[in-house]
């Protein structure tokens, strides 16, 4: 989809509505996939899809519609739907009437579309992917994974004359190696597929797969950890969004409730949003046109801002911030094996797997480690052991942080930039039957 | 739509495939919710699409595409054909194998009530509202968050062997949360009319009303709760809860494509591999877990299935022994089966069908036994309801559960109310911890919609039903200090 033909949609819209205010968003999205699953290619996609969404409002009642068909007809039917919604939905005391024109100019400079991306054919993904299975098969292992690509394209438009657009291209493959007792896994996301080499993450992989086979029993109990990216990622996410909605901390009902300008963290804990960094670039605007900027959630251990939504803003008298359109942990640049070696004992975790609330008041989560579990002694990894579940608090976890790595493009939503971290006395509750 | 699907199979067999479906999806979806005093939000989406699925060359191609233009049509099934002959770089030993299933050409629709689309926004609303208002009565309640859901899904199905099927399946889904907060903290309860594919006569039987009052009371009651204890009790376990405890260790561990590694590279595999099959104690002989994808009201329900097998119901687990699994046309013959047992579906007209959980549940008792009863045979136990906290490892095995409501039960008696409680098992030693299951009187359906699996990821509906049930010795607390 073209600029020209996204706004030409909003345009339409804008002209048959009739209403106090209408704001319009136009997506297209084609997504390309090819899974292997041991050893052999189980599936292989390419979807196109498109979807228009109105939202009309008289005085503070509103009502939303959406559809996929982009028709002439459509486009009538689905303003008439959602003028017909807003004229039966009770007024909403928290509406807020669309943002002015000049927002536009508060929007970063983001990059995030390449090309070449979508160039990748399914004959591209499946020589990559055959190549690496044969590989694997030779050293009596089982590749597992997806390698795939995406391209997104967005335009807004309300009645107020605002107008943005953005499109972005991603590229992410992730790989488990099996071997008959224990697993490996890793991962590489980029806006550029030439940056994906899926034959090095496929090697990385079966790199871990191989140390963890044959894993042995370790008793629960606290462990200093080294957490790979992935780790952190994997649990960040449960810090960001379960507590820092600025509407339920100031009612109570989160983690943060009266933290807000508080040290909470460790020092060394700097947690921001950049929608311009090109390591993993955010949308540059918010679904209802707000800017996205640059901000820190955290700094230096301080809860520097929470996420604002425009109403909540306006009634506490702060910026609006919208949620983050990017996540971005910074580092310091210990490397992994300066960790393992700073280590008198404890744990090496790949990666994370179902991570759960427990409570969320506490913030307490729970959830196993996954695809390579191994035990460090006096600076060594000495044996893989099996994989473990924890149950922890994010405050204590985030406030016994010890050494920070380099950030890198990690995690399974879409990624954030996150270094390895290694932690102190970390929490494992029990063990499960398998490496 | 019948017409578009056969073109779309015309195109692809022409161009070399060996077998081909084309689905034609409409779906519809609206959203209505609920925040305290106010209406935040009314959604109503619709979406229609195509997507052609194929074997060429021993292997798979999937295309799909929002166009149902002839254009369009042909391009997606001469798309789906090219990357299947690029999955034959690297197809499974002898290629796809594709178990029979006889032609079926015929028409399923959900029983509806009253079909809840037309059902003005404004008396969704002000349900909503009134529930909401009745919350935030009670004292210590500071919030009151609902929505209503409904989904409608048209689908028309064709494969190349014939097979010509249309279903239209609508599903009602209305819950809402009270949350209680002091000066220390928060906690939340919550009530609903659960997924169920019915109408709006469904949402309109549930006492969401009624019930308003006890659930803001109880939200409150679970702060001043005990805190959990730790050590081992009997869990004596609600249905509303038991459904996302089967759901998780026991639906997802008998999906034959997990269990083959088919899924190792995002959701995991399985404990219960097929080297098992008729041989793994999954638990105790009370256990019988039973499939049932023709179960009136089962999100699952749909005539058939996306590989366009007949809705089926059968036994996985008997007398506390594995003995089936859920499968699809491509899986069914590793574990000698000649037919699918039809558990195949996707998402969308975009995705993919892959081997999703049927409606599953655990057989009522077979000796009349009520909740009062088996309470009352409880000396030191904890009683839970309703769905909280839940994380199982990937293969099945070691799960943590927590709950939305939980009482002490003290010598035959429903006693003082735990703020929180966690339980820890691995899933053959919880199961087989089972000593005693309420009769068919007790047996409800709970509906779980939000069932994530795959790569690229999909969200799937099924339902799981069950009687109240004891569980003996579990461990708890392990997660709550």
């Amino acid at each position: 989809m073209t600029r020209t033909q996204a706004f030409g949609i909003i345009r339409k819209v804008l002209k048959i509505a009739k209403a106090d205010a209408v704001s319009a968003g136009v997506r297209a999205d084609t997504n390309a996939s090819t899974r292997i699953a041991d050893n052999a290619i189980t599936q292989n996609v390419r979807t196109e899809s498109q979807g228009l969404w109105v939202e009309v409002a008289y005085g503070k009642r509103s009502g939303g519609a959406s559809t996929n068909d982009l028709g002439d007809a459509s486009l009538r039917a689905v303003v008439a739907r959602a003028q017909q919604i807003a004229k039966v939905t009770p007024p909403d005391p928290e509406y807020m009437p669309p943002l002015p024109g000049a927002e536009a100019k508060r929007y970063p400079v983001v990059s995030a579309f390449v090309p070449a991306t979508l160039a990748q054919t399914p004959m591209d993904r499946a020589r990559v992917l055959a190549s690496a299975a044969a590989g694997v098969r030779r050293r009596r292992l089982r590749l597992s994974g997806a390698w795939s690509t995406s391209g997104t394209w967005s335009a807004f438009g309300n009645s107020k004359g605002l107008r943005a657009w953005h499109r972005l291209t991603y590229a992410e493959a992730h790989m488990t190696v099996l071997g008959p007792a224990g697993s490996g896994w890793a991962q590489a996301i980029s806006t550029d597929a030439g940056e994906v080499d899926v034959a090095a993450v496929v090697a990385e992989a079966a790199g871990i797969a191989v140390r963890a086979q044959h894993a042995v029993d370790l008793p629960a109990g606290k462990y200093d950890v080294i957490m790979r990216p992935a780790a952190v990622a994997d649990i960040l996410g449960f810090v960001l969004w379960g507590g820092f909605d600025a509407k339920a901390t100031d009612e109570r009902r989160t983690f943060l409730r009266g933290k807000l300008g508080r040290k909470v963290f460790g020092d060394n804990i700097n947690l921001r949003t950049d929608p311009g960094d090109p390591r993993c670039p955010g949308w540059p605007f918010h679904g209802d046109g707000l800017a996205a900027k640059p901000r820190f959630w955290i700094r230096n251990g301080v809860v520097e801002n929470l996420i604002y939504s425009r109403y909540w803003a306006k009634k506490k008298r702060k910026a609006p911030t919208g949620w983050p359109t990017n996540t971005i942990l910074d580092g310091q640049g210990t490397s992994v094996d300066d960790m393992i070696a700073s280590t008198k004992r404890g744990l090496l975790i790949t990666r994370f797997w179902y991570i759960r609330d427990v409570d969320p008041m506490a913030p307490t989560v729970t959830g196993m480690t996954r695809d390579g579990l191994f035990l460090v002694e006096n600076g060594r990894i000495v044996k893989p052991v099996k994989q473990m579940r924890f149950n922890e608090n994010l405050v204590g976890v985030f406030s016994r942080v010890e050494a920070l790595g380099v950030p890198v493009v990690s995690g399974e939503w879409g990624g954030m930039v996150v270094p390895p971290l290694k932690v102190r006395d970390f929490t494992f509750t029990s063990t499960t039957r398998f490496g | 739509m019948n017409e578009l699907c056969l073109r779309a199979i015309g195109v692809a067999r022409r161009r070399g495939a060996t077998y081909a479906d084309a689905r034609i999806v409409a779906l519809r979806h609206q959203y209505v919710m609920v925040e305290d005093r106010r209406i935040p939000s009314v959604q109503d989406s619709d979406s229609l699409g195509l997507g052609v699925r194929v074997i060429a060359g021993g292997a798979w191609g999937f295309a799909a595409s929002a166009s149902l233009t002839k254009a369009a049509i042909e391009r997606t099934a001469a798309q789906a054909v090219e990357i299947a002959r690029a999955s034959g770089l690297a197809k499974a030993p002898g290629g796809v194998r594709w178990a029979k299933e006889p032609v079926h050409v015929a028409v399923f629709r959900t029983p509806v009530g009253r079909d809840p689309f037309p059902v003005p926004v404004a008396e969704k609303a002000d349900l909503l509202l009134a529930v909401s208002r009745e919350v935030l009565k009670v004292r210590g309640v500071r919030k009151c968050h609902g929505y209503m859901q409904f989904q409608g899904e048209h689908r028309w199905l064709a494969t190349s062997e014939g097979t010509i099927v249309e279903s239209e399946t609508i599903t009602s889904h209305a819950t809402y949360t009270a949350t209680a907060v002091d000066g220390t903290t928060a906690k939340t309860r919550t009530f609903e009319a659960h997924p169920a594919n019915a109408g709006w006569e469904h949402v309109a039987a549930t006492p969401l009303l009624g019930e308003a009052r006890r659930v803001g009371e109880q939200a409150v009651a679970k702060l001043k709760g005990k805190a959990c204890p730790v050590g081992r009790r009997d869990l004596v376990l609600h249905p509303s809860h038991l459904a996302l405890t089967m759901h998780e260790s026991i639906g997802h561990a008998t999906e034959l494509d997990r269990v083959l590694g088919m899924e190792e590279s995002l959701a995991g595999s399985s404990f219960a591999t097929i080297d098992k099959l008729g041989k793994l104690r999954y638990g105790s002989p009370l256990m019988n877990i039973v499939c049932d994808n023709t179960m009136p009201h089962g999100l699952a329900t749909r005539g058939w299935d996306d590989d366009g097998v007949e809705g089926q119901r059968w036994p996985v687990i008997q007398n506390g022994i594995l003995i089936d699994y859920q499968t699809g046309r491509e899986v069914c013959h590793r574990i000698g089966a000649a037919r699918s047992r039809g558990s195949c579906r996707a998402d969308s007209w975009s995705s993919i069908p892959i081997i999703r959980q049927s409606n599953i549940g655990l057989e009522p008792g077979r000796a009349p036994l009520s909740l009062d009863e088996l309470i009352a045979d409880t000396r030191d136990g904890i009683y839970i309801e309703g769905m909280g906290s839940f994380s199982i490892d990937q293969k099945r095995q070691n799960f943590q559960f927590g709950g939305d409501c939980f009482w002490e039960i003290r010598n035959g008696k429903k006693g003082a109310m735990y703020k929180d409680v966690t339980y820890q098992a691995i899933t053959t030693e919880f199961w087989g911890a089972m000593d005693a299951v309420c009769d068919a009187r007790f047996w409800q359906p709970y509906g779980v919609n939000n069932c994530g699996k795959g790569d690229p990821m999909q969200v799937a509906r099924m339902t799981h039903g069950s009687a109240p049930a004891r569980f003996r010795k579990i461990r708890v607390g392990a997660g709550t200090r």
